[in-house]
């Protein structure tokens, strides 16, 4: 038998200890290896998602209109909080609320989220502390006008977009969030690491819209005086580039603080006498009337069906040029009744009323437009004279486009370039014809005859001493809220100009709802007016100076009268203008409505007009062309701004390194001079 | 005599690169600082920047500027009669 000593036991224990040990050790190695890592990486890892800098939003020529800026929000663990007065201290610092540093100062409460944002380099001393941590989030840079704003929309607190722009286009603004793996180190806090992962955020495109700033405050600016001036409920402007399609200023403004958006996308309405012009077109190209033939107006008063229809001017014949430069509902009725209720319902159905016009916004309203198979015996006239339809002011604003290119149908563009961060173009607006609407020749004659209404038709007040401006005013008796019937004494006036009127390079569309200042000819018209004498004198309005500058284009008429008022009828669509004669003459009145504005005539300029400035013309900066931005990809800081440089533009370095990006992106159009921002991804 | 000295080398050898190896990571951490807190002042200062770029959009604006320029500089719109735009030239190509 073998005899084991006490020794050889306590030796046998340790061995036996020292086994089990290693055992242990190498099961927990290799078996659990998994396990344990995840463990480990969990203690000494966080995983912290890198928030996208959201895409700018810049005006036609490159101006930002929003951007993005990087801030922190805060969060206390008060259990972590070592000192709390000092703690304390810092929160008021920042101006937390008393009642926040209250909640984060109180040891019973395991997490509290700080109300606002802030930088980060304000909160230094706090992002210091234990207990104290941060979250990185982007914010919207709102743009300047609370016009614009409604129309671009907005991005709320968890970084959702809300409304306009910025939700239609989310998917290409947002981005794509990066994730970075950082080392916890202590009382340093986590800090990044070379080994660790880190996928970095992509940045949003860029959008550069077809809007121009400098016409967009004018017309928010003219919107919003009218609206005060005359107590309007509200009102929209649209300004558009009938060669393009492309929208160039969009204001929208209501007296209600609770409505908000791009009403003139949103909100149809019936447009009154500024239909007119469409059936017109319509009879001349399908040669059912004449430019002159005359029509008997009966002094103002015609009965159709057992309804009476009135005009404000009274005459007892009228041209068909007059019917259209006098706004007469008795002259348009009779004309369009050689239209079948097909052949009108088409023409209006083509001009693109009753159909979405595909801008890229939420909300854009359809409008309405009966088929025939729903139309009573009073709809062909009605609609003749503008009403049962209704048309958002976009939709009307392109169909004049059609008058005003010379009979195309354009598609909206309201975004005119998509780009990556690193410049790539991913999309660019290009003109897009819906469909011929009219022949180039029936085009040129109604803006003929549009011309006419504002020298000496309806809209006299909107008259420019230089240039020809063309257009047509439109007064509709407004809707109720619940849709029976119409609201006692409330019109909608509006006005829709070419400018200049012979070759337009702008439409532009001015609604009023409910001023108490009269029809849409002394209301909706002189707005047109302001917007243009404005972007004329503007540098910056989108208008093309080289078919501007040199002689006036405006043909020398006979001076046009004021305006005089003669009627009070529902379907009238103006008072300014002359009174017409029993032959169908017009009249120059003397008597100026109180109120009215009153025009001054100045003498019309002859011809160019020579200047000696006294010194020698040198090619200044002005002068030259303007240039693409160029692309600075891979290139050093250094050689990046002399490219700049070299290429003609001033440069601002805002924390560029290796792999810089410029802002606006490459390929953009600037004139020479121009700043342009280099700036690093990261 | 001679085991003790190899073993006194080793435990040499192993202090050298454990300090060596402590220093290092030292050292990375105080850079990691600096470089976090570099991209903080990055990150606020062009936010910074931002901020102010907007404010400086609003002021610049026609919207606050033209109200301001009216009344406290008696400006106002020309009429279009009183605008004269100057036909613009192109510059003549350098000769070769």
């Amino acid at each position: 038998m073998i005899k084991i000593s006490r020794l050889g036991l306590i030796h046998g224990a340790f061995v036996l200890f020292a086994v089990t040990l290693v055992g242990r050790a190498a099961y927990v190695q290799l078996g659990q290896t998994a396990r344990w890592r995840q463990a480990a990486q969990q203690q000494q890892l966080v995983d912290r998602e890198l928030p996208a800098m959201r895409g700018a939003i810049l005006d036609a020529a490159g101006t930002v209109l929003v951007d993005s800026r990087e801030l922190v929000r805060l969060a206390i663990a008060p259990p972590e909080v070592r000192d709390r007065a000092v703690l304390a201290d810092a929160l008021r610092q920042v101006a937390v609320p008393e009642e926040f540093v209250r909640r984060a100062t109180d040891p019973a409460r395991k997490w509290v989220e700080l109300p606002g944002r802030y930088l980060s380099t304000d909160v230094t001393a706090l992002l210091a502390m234990r207990g104290v941590h941060a979250t990185s989030v982007i914010e919207r840079v709102p743009p300047a006008t609370a016009g614009l704003r409604s129309l671009l929309g907005t991005v709320n607190r968890d970084g959702e977009a809300v409304g306009g722009v910025e939700a239609s286009l989310d998917a290409v603004l947002r981005g794509r969030p990066g994730r970075s793996v950082l080392v916890r180190a202590g009382r340093v806090g986590p800090l990044s690491s070379p080994e660790e992962r880190f996928d970095p955020p992509v940045p949003g495109h860029s959008v550069t819209l077809t809007l121009h700033q400098g016409l967009q405050d004018i017309a928010e600016r003219a919107l919003a005086d009218a609206i005060g001036s005359m107590r309007a409920r509200g009102g929209d402007i649209v300004v558009l580039d009938p060669h393009s399609g492309a929208i160039r200023a969009l204001a929208s403004r209501r007296a209600d603080p609770t409505a908000s958006g791009a009403t003139a996308l949103t909100e149809p309405y019936e447009p009154g006498s500024t239909l007119k012009p469409f059936v017109a077109a319509a009879l001349l190209e399908l040669r059912r009337v004449t430019v002159d033939e005359t029509i008997p107006t009966f002094n103002g008063k015609f009965t159709l069906n057992g309804r009476t229809i009135a005009d404000v001017h009274a005459a007892p014949r009228m041209t068909f040029a007059e019917v259209i430069q006098y706004s007469s509902n008795v002259g348009i009725v009779q004309f369009a009744q050689r239209l079948t209720p097909r052949e009108q319902y088409a023409v209006l159905r083509d001009a693109g009323f009753g159909m979405v016009t595909g801008i890229p916004y939420p909300t854009e309203s359809s409008g309405r437009l009966r088929p025939p198979a729903e139309w009573s015996l009073q709809s062909p006239a009605s609609l003749a004279m503008g009403y049962e339809v209704a048309v958002t002011p976009l939709q009307l604003a392109l169909a004049y486009g059609a008058i005003a290119n010379g009979g195309e149908l354009l598609e909206p563009a309201l975004v005119q370039e998509v780009r990556t961060a690193a410049g790539r173009v991913t999309y660019r607006a290009g003109r897009r014809v819906v469909r011929r609407l009219m022949s180039p020749a029936t085009a040129r004659t109604m803006r003929g005859l549009l011309r006419d209404v504002v020298t000496g038709g309806t809209a006299t007040a909107a008259d420019l001493a230089v240039y020809a401006l063309g257009g047509k005013s439109g007064t509709a008796r407004r809707t109720r809220d619940d849709g029976r019937g119409y609201e006692t004494g409330a019109y909608t006036a509006s006005f829709v100009g070419l400018f200049p009127a012979d070759d337009p390079q702008l439409v532009i569309l001015v609604k009023l709802d409910d001023p108490k200042a009269g029809y849409g000819g002394l209301t909706a018209a002189p707005v047109t007016k302001a917007v243009l004498t404005a972007a004329i004198a503007a540098r910056d309005a989108a208008l093309d100076p080289s078919t501007l500058a040199g002689p006036p284009v405006r043909p020398v008429t006979a001076a046009a009268g004021t305006a005089v008022a003669s009627g009070t009828g529902p379907d009238s669509s103006g008072r300014g203008g002359r009174a017409v004669t029993s032959d169908g003459a017009s009249a120059a009145s003397g008597a100026a409505v109180e109120g009215a504005p009153v025009r001054l005539e100045e003498p019309p300029l002859r011809g160019p007009v020579a200047f000696d400035l006294g010194v020698d013309r040198r090619p200044t900066v002005d002068s030259l062309p303007p240039r693409a931005v160029p692309d600075v990809t891979g290139l050093t800081t250094r050689a990046a701004v002399r490219a700049l440089h070299r290429a003609g533009f001033r440069v601002v370095l805002t924390g560029a390194a290796a792999g810089a990006v410029t802002l606006p992106a490459a390929g953009t159009v600037l004139p020479a001079g121009a700043t342009v921002r280099l700036s690093s991804l990261r | 005599m001679r085991g003790r000295s190899i073993l006194l080398l080793a435990l040499l050898g192993f202090l050298v690169v454990a300090t060596g190896v402590i220093w290092r990571r030292g050292v990375g951490l105080a850079q990691a600082r600096e470089l976090r807190t570099l991209r903080q002042q990055r990150a606020a200062l062009t936010a910074t920047q931002a901020a102010l770029e907007g404010a400086i959009r609003d002021a610049s604006s026609r919207a606050r500027l033209a109200r301001t320029v009216e009344s406290a500089l008696g400006m106002r719109v020309p009429p279009d009669s009183l605008v004269i735009r100057l036909p613009r030239s192109r510059p003549t190509p350098p000769s070769p």
